[in-house]
């Protein structure tokens, strides 16, 4: 009764051989071989029809988990350039060691024997899978070798196009080169040009000149494929070697005609500004408070009298307000009145 | 107390006040300045201006030099204070018979503050009447009397 770690529930147990015949273990057991077949299965498909793919690094270096031998053992097969896939798992399976292993693992942990099998493939197995895998390498190198000659096949087609576009124009062009000699002002330069273009055109490549030479009649400078667009006298205003102002920072000729006019300024004044912060303020607050649409400035007459729902009134508020000047104007004839008798009696008396 | 309130003299600084004044309430109290209940509520008024200074502006007017406003806002007691809000004028139920003004002064300053933010918020939402925050214990009584009578 010592100490014995099963690897399968990787725990520790003193009971000794009991614990093999356990619930917990015979479960685990289960699950563990149930993955384990399933791996194997994959590769017996492939037994078969052996399949071969061109390398692909991110993918085909994977490795899987022996539990008999407790190894971890690749799973496919290459050379660097292609890979026969499940070609390791299905090497391994053939092995003495992994029989014997296989063998062991299964009487040590109690599983059952009907799936000993399939984890060990037999040499007649091993035999046909390697015949099988020649023939599929083979076919699958040729298919390889078709798809390059193709490739190259199309890249030679369209190198002879090119040239044949760069043949045409450079024999479109020579010819009014060479009617425009005797022509021009300057016959010698233009024969020596026009010569230098030829020469050119015959030996040319694919060089990075063809199209300026197209496009324009250049006078190509000694910097043989350049356009010279002339010699520039920078004498007057001086140039960014001697150090003279640059041209944006001299003022433009064309900025107004007063002389004195300080430079435009840009931007809101500062009364817009602060106007806008004002508004700015305005516009966070609620749009449905009251008086939002009040006009703050406006001008408003001496008998203006601000919105007041009366105390006995019920109705609306400007009613209130009318009714209170129907009232004054009222109060106002009334005390009109007793003036205006009043007056009669003091008249009436003196 | 009420050295430090503005005061306003006629009808045109009233108008002013209510018409210039924007996004605060405007309260206006009207009384006069020697009697006993608007001395305690310019107290309370003074006190709590600086604190409101940013949701209220606070104002003194005289019943005698404003007669027209006298009328038009029915004061018969004073101390009566009118709040307004961006020209309009906010109405408050106290649980008192008259929702259009406050009549007397303020218990404590608490309930001054409380009122004007209950008012503030109120206008900020659309609303032209709300409902007074103050316990109505501490609502002065008074009878409204129709002046028909």
């Amino acid at each position: 009764m010592g100490a014995y770690y099963c690897s399968i529930c990787r725990q520790t147990t003193f009971n000794g051989k009991g614990h093999i015949f356990g619930k917990n273990h015979q479960s685990r057991l289960r699950v563990v071989l149930l993955k384990f077949l399933e791996k194997v299965k994959e590769a017996r498909r492939t037994l078969k029809k052996p399949q071969v793919e061109k390398f692909d690094c991110t993918q085909h270096k994977q490795t899987f988990w022996c539990y008999c031998c407790a190894l971890e053992i690749e799973r496919n097969v290459t050379d660097g350039n292609m890979t026969v896939l499940y070609g390791g798992l299905l090497e391994h399976m053939a092995t003495q060691e992994h029989r014997k292993n296989t063998h062991t693992f299964w009487w040590e942990n109690k599983a059952d024997p009907k799936f000993r099998d399939k984890v060990i493939i037999t040499k007649e197995e091993t035999e046909k899978f390697k015949t099988e895998v020649a023939n599929v390498l083979e076919s699958f190198v040729e298919k390889e070798d078709e798809y390059i000659k193709q490739e190259a096949d199309h890249i030679r087609a369209q190198e002879k196009n090119r040239q044949e576009v760069i043949q045409s124009l450079l024999e479109r062009d020579a010819e009014p080169e060479l009617f425009k000699g005797p022509n021009g002002t300057d016959p010698c330069a233009e024969d020596s040009v026009s010569s230098q273009f030829m020469a050119q055109g015959s030996g040319q490549q694919n060089g990075g000149s063809f199209v300026d030479s197209v496009v324009e009649v250049p006078r190509t400078a000694t910097g043989q494929g350049l356009t010279f667009i002339g010699y520039q006298d920078s004498s007057s205003s001086g140039n960014v070697h001697t150090g003279a102002v640059p041209p944006w920072l001299q003022d433009d000729p064309l900025e107004g005609t007063s002389g004195g006019a300080v430079h435009p300024e840009i931007g809101p004044s500062l009364q817009d500004f602060l106007k806008q912060k004002e508004q700015e303020k305005l516009r966070k607050l609620p749009p449905n408070r009251v008086g939002a649409n009040f006009d703050h400035s406006s001008h408003t007459d001496a008998n203006w009298l601000p919105s007041f729902g009366r105390v006995w009134n019920s109705g609306r508020r400007w009613q209130s307000r009318h009714q209170f000047r129907q009232e004054e104007g009222q109060k106002n004839r009334q005390k009109r009145k007793r003036e205006h008798s009043t007056e009669v009696t003091k008249k009436t008396k003196t | 107390m009420s050295l430090f309130l503005p005061k306003l003299k006629c009808k045109k600084d009233i108008d002013e006040v209510i018409k210039s004044v924007a996004e605060k309430v405007v309260v206006l109290r009207f009384g006069r300045d020697e009697d006993s209940v608007c001395l305690q509520l310019d107290e309370i008024l003074s006190k709590t201006a600086h604190d409101l200074s940013n949701m209220a502006s606070i104002y003194i007017v005289d019943v005698d030099k404003a007669p027209i406003y006298t009328r038009y806002f029915d004061i018969s007691y004073i101390p009566s204070t009118v709040f307004f809000f961006n020209g309009q004028h906010m109405k408050v139920d106290y649980g008192s018979p008259d929702h259009t003004k406050f009549v007397g002064s303020f218990k404590t300053k608490q309930d001054f503050i409380d009122l004007i933010e209950v008012i503030y918020r109120g206008a900020m939402r659309g609303k032209m009447i709300v409902q007074s925050p103050i316990d109505p214990q501490n609502i002065p009584k008074y009878d409204l009397l129709y002046h028909g009578i």
